[in-house]
Order: C-alpha cells, then sequence, then structure tokens
C-alpha cells in the first residue's frame, strides 16, 4: 500500500478525525460507484457507501495493517451491496439468475426512475442499458465483474476482497463475460 | 470443432494470462473461424461497454453526513486531540501516554522512545545513553513524574508520584518522594483514572 495511505490509517486508528476525512475523499467515489453499479440507484447506493465508512470508522481498531485499505473497505462494501439486495428480495437466492425476458428486476425499476438531466440521452441510453446488463447478473458474479471492469482490480486483489480462490474469481468472470456479452451483443 | 476448446482459450486470453503456445493455437483457429471471431469480438464490445458506464460521484455534502452520523468522541479522543492540539509537549518531547483498558492503549503508538510527563522538566536531568531520568539532588519536584520506557533515579525530592512504565524507579538514600514510587511492567496495567489525575497539571513549566 501507498506510504501516504499508510499514515492515514495510522492516523485514524488512533482517532485522528481528519485523516478518516481524508480517507473518505480518497475512497468516497470508488465506493459509490461500486455500491451504485450494485443496486442500480442513487439513494440506496449513497446510503451503502455512507453506511461501508461508519462501518470502517467503528471497526479501524481491528483493521489489520499488514492488508491493503482498499481491500478491506472493498470488502465491507462489497457484503453491504449483497446483504441489502437479500433484505430487500427476501426469497431471493445468489446462485439464481434472473430469468431471461422477465425483464427489470427491482434495482432496474428503481433506477428508471431516476433520470440524470446532465447526462445526454445518447449516454444515458448506454448507462441504462449496462445497468440493466449487470442487473441481470446474479449478485456474486455482479459483484466480480464491478470490481474487474469498474473499479479496475485486478484478479488477485478481487479474490483477497471476496476471499475465494483466484480459480474461482476466473470462472465467475468468464461466466459473467458470456452473459453481458450476450445481453449487449446487438448494441 | 475445436471451438469449445478455443472459448476457454478466448478467456484466458482476455485475462492476459494465455500462454505462448495456446496464444498461436488461438490465433492460428480463428484465421480461418468466423465464429470465434465473432465471439472474442463480441466479448471485447461488451467489456468496452461495462468500462464506458460513466463513472458517477457522491453528493458533494457526503464527507459531512459521514461525519454527522460518527458517534461523538469519547473522552479518551478527546484527549488524543488535546494532545494533538498542543505540540509543543511533543517538541519538548514530553509526552503523555498509555492507559489502557485494551480500548485505550490503541489510541497511541508504541514505540521504545523514552517518554517524560513532568510539570517541571526543566529540574529533570536526562541520559538518554542509559535511558534514566534523574531527581539531581537537592531539586524538588512539583507533582507526578512518569518516565515510559526508562528508569527513574530519584535523589531529589518529588512532591507526588514516580512512575516508571516498562522501567524501574530506583531511590537513593536521599530520596523524598511524597506520593508512592512504583514501576509498572506493562502498558497495561496502567489505568485511566489515574493518568487522568496526571493530565490536571500536565502543562510543564519551561524555564
Ligand atoms: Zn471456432
Amino acid at each position: 500500500m501507498d506510504f501516504v495511505e499508510k499514515r492515514l490509517t495510522q492516523r485514524a486508528k488512533r482517532g485522528d478525525r481528519e485523516a478518516f476525512a481524508e480517507l473518505i475523499e480518497i475512497y468516497k467515489d470508488k465506493i459509490f460507484q461500486l455500491a451504485y453499479r450494485m443496486v442500480g440507484n442513487r439513494q440506496d447506493a449513497e446510503d451503502i457507501a455512507q453506511e461501508t465508512f461508519l462501518r470502517v470508522y467503528a471497526n479501524l481498531h481491528t483493521y489489520d495493517e499488514s492488508y491493503k485499505f482498499s481491500t478491506w473497505i472493498y470488502r465491507i462494501a462489497t457484503n453491504l451491496c449483497i446483504d441489502r439486495g437479500r433484505k430487500k428480495r427476501p426469497d431471493f437466492s445468489l446462485d439464481e439468475e434472473v430469468e431471461p425476458g422477465q425483464g427489470m428486476d427491482w434495482y432496474s425499476r428503481l433506477s428508471s426512475n431516476e433520470k440524470n438531466p446532465a447526462d445526454s440521452l445518447v449516454t444515458q441510453e448506454l448507462q441504462e442499458t449496462v445497468q440493466d446488463a449487470l442487473s441481470h447478473l446474479a449478485p456474486k458474479y455482479r459483484s466480480i465483474m464491478i470490481l474487474r471492469y469498474i473499479e479496475d482490480l485486478s484478479l488477485q486483489e478481487i479474490s483477497d476482497i471476496v476471499k475465494l480462490p483466484v480459480t474461482t474469481i476466473k470462472t465467475r468472470i468468464h461466466r459473467g463475460r458470456e452473459a453481458l456479452r450476450s445481453k449487449l451483443r446487438f448494441m | 470443432m475445436e471451438c469449445r476448446e478455443m472459448s476457454v482459450l478466448i478467456h484466458e486470453f482476455l485475462d492476459g494470462e494465455i500462454d505462448e503456445l495456446s496464444n498461436q493455437k488461438l490465433q492460428t483457429h480463428m484465421r480461418t473461424c468466423a465464429s470465434c471471431r465473432q465471439h472474442l469480438q463480441e466479448l471485447q464490445r461488451a467489456i468496452a461497454f461495462v468500462q464506458s458506464a460513466s463513472h458517477i460521484q457522491v453528493s458533494p455534502d457526503f464527507t459531512a453526513r459521514v461525519f454527522a452520523q460518527l458517534p461523538t468522541p469519547t473522552r479518551k479522543k478527546r484527549f488524543s486531540s488535546w494532545l494533538r492540539n498542543h505540540p509543543f509537549l511533543t517538541a519538548a518531547a514530553v509526552f503523555l501516554f498509555l492507559m489502557t483498558g485494551s480500548t485505550m492503549a490503541n489510541w497511541y503508538e508504541r514505540d521504545n522512545t523514552l517518554q517524560i510527563a513532568s510539570s517541571n522538566m526543566d529540574k529533570l536531568k536526562i541520559d538518554r545513553t542509559r535511558n534514566v531520568v534523574v531527581v539531581p539532588a537537592g531539586t524538588t519536584i512539583d507533582g507526578d513524574l512518569v518516565v515510559r520506557n526508562g528508569n527513574v533515579e530519584v535523589q531529589g525530592e518529588v512532591r507526588g508520584n514516580v512512575v516508571a512504565i516498562e522501567g524501574k524507579v530506583v531511590l537513593a538514600s536521599t530520596a523524598h518522594v511524597a506520593g508512592s514510587a512504583e514501576s509498572i511492567e506493562a502498558i497495561f496495567e496502567w489505568i485511566w483514572y489515574e493518568v487522568k489525575n496526571i493530565g490536571n497539571d500536565l502543562l510543564p513549566v519551561f524555564p
């Protein structure tokens, strides 16, 4: 981990709120981006991002500095996203793929009510298509595809975040890519 | 025939983990197989679409809203920020430290440098090579004297307690200590309320 970040986490661990604020500045957009792509709407994504930082703060004393801080915070955020999906859909199974043709699930239904006026129409259409394609992946695939292609993390770091072997990550990425291909091939 | 096998190689290729031999095999196959070429191209486009999903930003008052939800600082945190706000203490190598209860110790970096808390820093003799703080004969120290990572040798008078944490207190025959003199082996034996008392008269008097 880079030196600045290590110093910041050490200071935050000792109760230094300024250092904690700097960590928020470094990570807020990354965590928000992950949450947004997981749940598909700003409000829930902001809630999850806030909860992530509150948990980081509350558990800083348990943070083991021999691991990267990013690994730890991404793990907290990923778990919160997946937990939220479970809560909103009590019968939702992690392995369940949304049936083809069933259309939008709760994520995309929520997001379709929100329009970002700053986006151009073309960008917005692409955004919605990508978001829709992501929302059709089961969360355990969706989270990994987001970490890989939106957060731009290595296979090894993703493996550290979700605590699964690299071979499992690869398998999920392969399946995730195939699923996205079938959704996006006619774009 | 081998398109199924090629699909595995295509994914290895996309992960950047294909070996040279497999890569040659894949390239050779794709030269003659339009469907595998298309397969790869569609995968690459799908990835590009996901990557192009514009990076949205969190609302500007996000940090403030997180801070509004943080628990109010407890005594120990206020105490440590009090320390930070008085850098002259640090500058004078005067440090207040320690405390326990497992939670307290977390707020302080453990290190092995000699640390001293006293309201009469100027009267102390500090022998850094031997890590000994000496109260010279004929001098009087008002209040408590706390030393960490070193020994204390009292030849003069201390109108308070003398405490050595991870060190020893040595009393010369001329020593006079109004309070108790004690050595504390490990920092966790230290108790918060004792530190609080030191904190009250911590401000050192500089000449
Ligand atoms: Zn083929």
